[in-house]
């Protein structure tokens, strides 16, 4: 199997969604509930705050624009009662200045809709990761493709691939995932540390990939670096 | 004028004209008043003195040696009931010789002041018994070896009648010619801020729907002539950028609308038949593209909105336009590299110049253009990177990105810049983007006080000319 750095998930964890958009949150609870975490969700704040105190969930996903009253006042009510919980804000509230606020209220985390849903789980998962960290891995494997992040070398069957220093920290990036899917904002934001996804970099992305995929696919037989359309890429042996 | 910041300025302008005017009107009038006093009494005494010199000739010693006033020159016997003269001679030792029946036994003044009348004629103003004031003339006059002192004056009530009379008159004038002026003053006035009332009146029916009505300018060298044009103005740059928000916000709406129609169909058709499970993940796939894409419009429209707010104020700080560059061509290198894009750098110049802009917003413009020319330029083509400095006040910097792509159609080297812009021309179709990127940089440009533009001359490829204040240590 691959060894990544995720790790296995406490099963215990328990999330909770306030969000009033129905759909929205359905969609929520189904892909999180996919990847094995508990999940709650309140479509009110009254409804949230019962939840809060009932089911002490280990993780809060607030919605900011509420119906009746503002997600900050929630957020803002719980870091008063000196609720023990983690907070993930999603709003569509996106400039640097409501990230300060959101930030400065006691969120723990700030995503800007629309996100992509590998982003979703990947936060998720480094905030979960916050209570037991995970070692920094030195050694990477997928399949028979392995990394040396230490000496910055990569091998796939015994033969040295001449990879770029981009090239070597977009590979593993992609690795660490441990086959879940990434996006392109992922990348964008934490291979090429670009504050904004814009069209160049997606232009940058794809070409970039297309080279990574030349240099580690091609010469064998067995692709790991796969395209999802419309979601991203992973690192994965293909299922049987 | 902020005694009574509650009147309105008619009311103001009234009230400081004619209490200017009442001040005007006070001081004219006490000078005419003096003067006036002044010039009758002058007159008076000179007739004293007249008066004198005839006395003179009119007295005499009668046989008992009682000094006499000879009073038979008068034509008609009655005219000298109509001398109002008073008159009184005294010797040098004061002892009075003759009083004219006209004091009733008075005296004129007290008894002789030492040396009174010796130069020439002696005027003082003296007060009778009975409290009448009298201008009163002395002369020294040698007659029959005796030296006499006539005393000779005349009653000032009269006088002081008429000038009381004239006092009243000017008193019962000044409120009267007060009471003119000032209705004449609120009437001018009125007239003259009439234009004022029809310019507000008029500005106030003008709303969003009506933004293109202006103010009428009667004489446009006057003063409210002068505001109006100013006003208009500002009604034009509001006009414009009204219209440029509505048009805004229809192109944003058709952009939008375009790839939701996308969406929709995709949707629709996929569900429409009982379809594979791989077509199912096509449909999805290609609505996620979509959904890309749109938030993508949605995210360089903000990029506008913020560089549109953003008038070079806030974070601006100096960075070397090389070291930009450089950085975007390093960031697109993978790109120029897979299309095997030669970039030629000509350094024009040996100077390195600063620029003073929002860093984020200048690398985006820069991004945008740069990966635009790469965007159309061939495979195996070059991508030429021009610095040159321009002389001038400010200083330029001029940037000029030139590739060998298919160039810009005939007419179309300023459209490229409007937002949500898409080539007619075949050559181009499938390769554009959300049609953002160049307007961005154009407002970002603009706002750091440069500019772009493509080079209509150059017809091989296409050329982009940047130019930015430079600043040059």
């Amino acid at each position: 199997m691959m060894s990544v750095e995720v790790g296995m998930l406490p099963q215990s964890v328990k999330i909770l969604i306030i969000e009033d958009d129905k759909k929205m949150s359905e969609a929520l609870a189904s892909g999180i509930k996919a990847v094995g975490y508990e999940v709650l969700t309140a479509g009110s704040a009254e409804e949230g705050f019962f939840l809060v105190h009932t089911q002490q969930p280990d993780l809060l996903l607030l919605d900011l624009t509420l119906p009746q009253r503002n997600g900050l006042e929630i957020l803002r009510q719980l870091r008063n009662e000196g609720a023990d919980l983690r907070v993930l804000i999603l709003t569509s509230h996106n400039t640097v200045e409501d990230r300060v606020i959101g930030l400065g209220a006691g969120a723990d985390d700030y995503l800007g809709k629309p996100f992509s849903f590998p982003e979703l789980l990947a936060r998720i998962d480094a905030l979960m990761r916050r209570f037991s960290p995970a070692k920094e891995v030195m050694q990477l494997r997928v399949g028979d493709l392995c990394m040396d992040r230490k000496a910055r070398t990569a091998h796939r069957a015994g033969e040295t691939l001449d990879l770029t220093a981009r090239e070597f920290d977009l590979l593993v990036y992609l690795a660490a995932y441990g086959g879940r899917t990434v996006s392109r904002e992922m990348l964008a934001k934490d291979v090429w540390r670009e504050t904004s996804r814009f069209t160049p970099i997606d232009n940058v992305i794809d070409v970039q990939v297309a080279r990574l995929r030349r240099k580690i696919d091609d010469p064998f037989s067995v692709k790991l670096l796969q395209t999802i359309r419309g979601l991203g890429f992973s690192l994965r042996e293909p299922q049987p | 004028l902020t005694l009574w910041p509650s009147s309105n300025l008619r009311t103001r302008l009234t009230f400081w004209y004619v209490g200017l005017l009442a001040v005007l009107l006070l001081v004219y009038a006490t000078l005419v008043f003096v003067f006036q006093y002044a010039v009758l009494t002058k007159q008076i005494a000179h007739d004293e003195i007249q008066d004198v010199v005839t006395v003179e000739g009119l007295l005499y010693f009668d046989g008992n040696g009682a000094l006499q006033l000879r009073q038979d020159y008068y034509s008609r016997p009655q005219s000298h009931l109509l001398v109002d003269r008073l008159m009184e001679v005294r010797d040098a030792s004061g002892a009075v010789l003759y009083r004219s029946s006209t004091l009733n036994g008075m005296g004129l003044g007290g008894s002789l002041e030492p040396g009174e009348g010796d130069a020439d004629f002696g005027e003082r103003l003296v007060r009778l018994a009975d409290g009448t004031r009298v201008l009163r003339i002395s002369h020294v006059h040698g007659m029959s070896g005796r030296q006499l002192v006539i005393r000779l004056g005349y009653s000032l009530a009269p006088l002081q009648a008429r000038m009381l009379q004239f006092l009243l008159v000017l008193l019962l004038a000044v409120p009267v010619a007060l009471v003119i002026a000032g209705a004449a003053g609120h009437e001018i006035a009125r007239r003259a801020l009439r234009p004022v009332e029809r310019m507000a009146s008029r500005a106030e029916g003008i709303t969003a729907t009506n933004l293109h009505d202006r103010l009428e300018i009667a004489n446009p060298k006057d003063e409210l002539g002068q505001l109006a044009t100013v006003f208009n103005h500002l009604l034009d740059r509001l006009d414009q950028s009204f219209q440029q928000l509505q048009r805004f916000t229809a192109d944003a709406a058709h952009e939008l609308r375009t790839p939701l129609a996308a969406l929709r169909t995709i949707g629709e058709v996929t569900l429409q038949d009982d379809v594979e499970k791989e077509s199912y993940k096509e449909a999805l796939s290609s609505i996620l593209e979509e959904t890309s894409r749109l938030s993508e419009t949605i995210d360089a429209l903000l990029l506008l909105a913020r560089a549109e707010a953003n008038q070079g104020a806030v974070a601006s700080k100096v960075w070397p336009l090389r070291q930009l560059v450089d950085e975007v061509l390093g960031l697109l290198e993978v790109v120029t590299e897979e299309k095997q894009i030669l970039v030629i750098h000509d350094n024009g110049t040996d100077c390195h110049p600063k620029v003073r802009a929002d860093r984020g917003l200048l690398r985006t413009a820069l991004l945008n253009v740069v990966h635009n020319a790469i965007k159309f330029s061939p495979a195996g083509s070059s991508l030429r990177i021009t610095y040159s400095s321009l002389e001038g006040v400010p200083p330029l910097i001029e940037l000029e990105v030139q590739d060998e792509g298919p160039g810009i159609a005939s007419g179309e080297h300023e459209r490229v810049f409007d937002r949500f812009f898409t080539s007619s021309a075949r050559e181009t179709a499938g390769q554009s983007g959300a049609g953002l990127g160049l307007s961005v940089a154009r407002l970002v440009l603009e706002r750091l006080g440069g500019s772009i533009r493509f080079d209509p001359q150059v017809k091989s490829g296409a050329a982009c000319i940047i130019t930015l204040p430079a600043l040059i240590n």
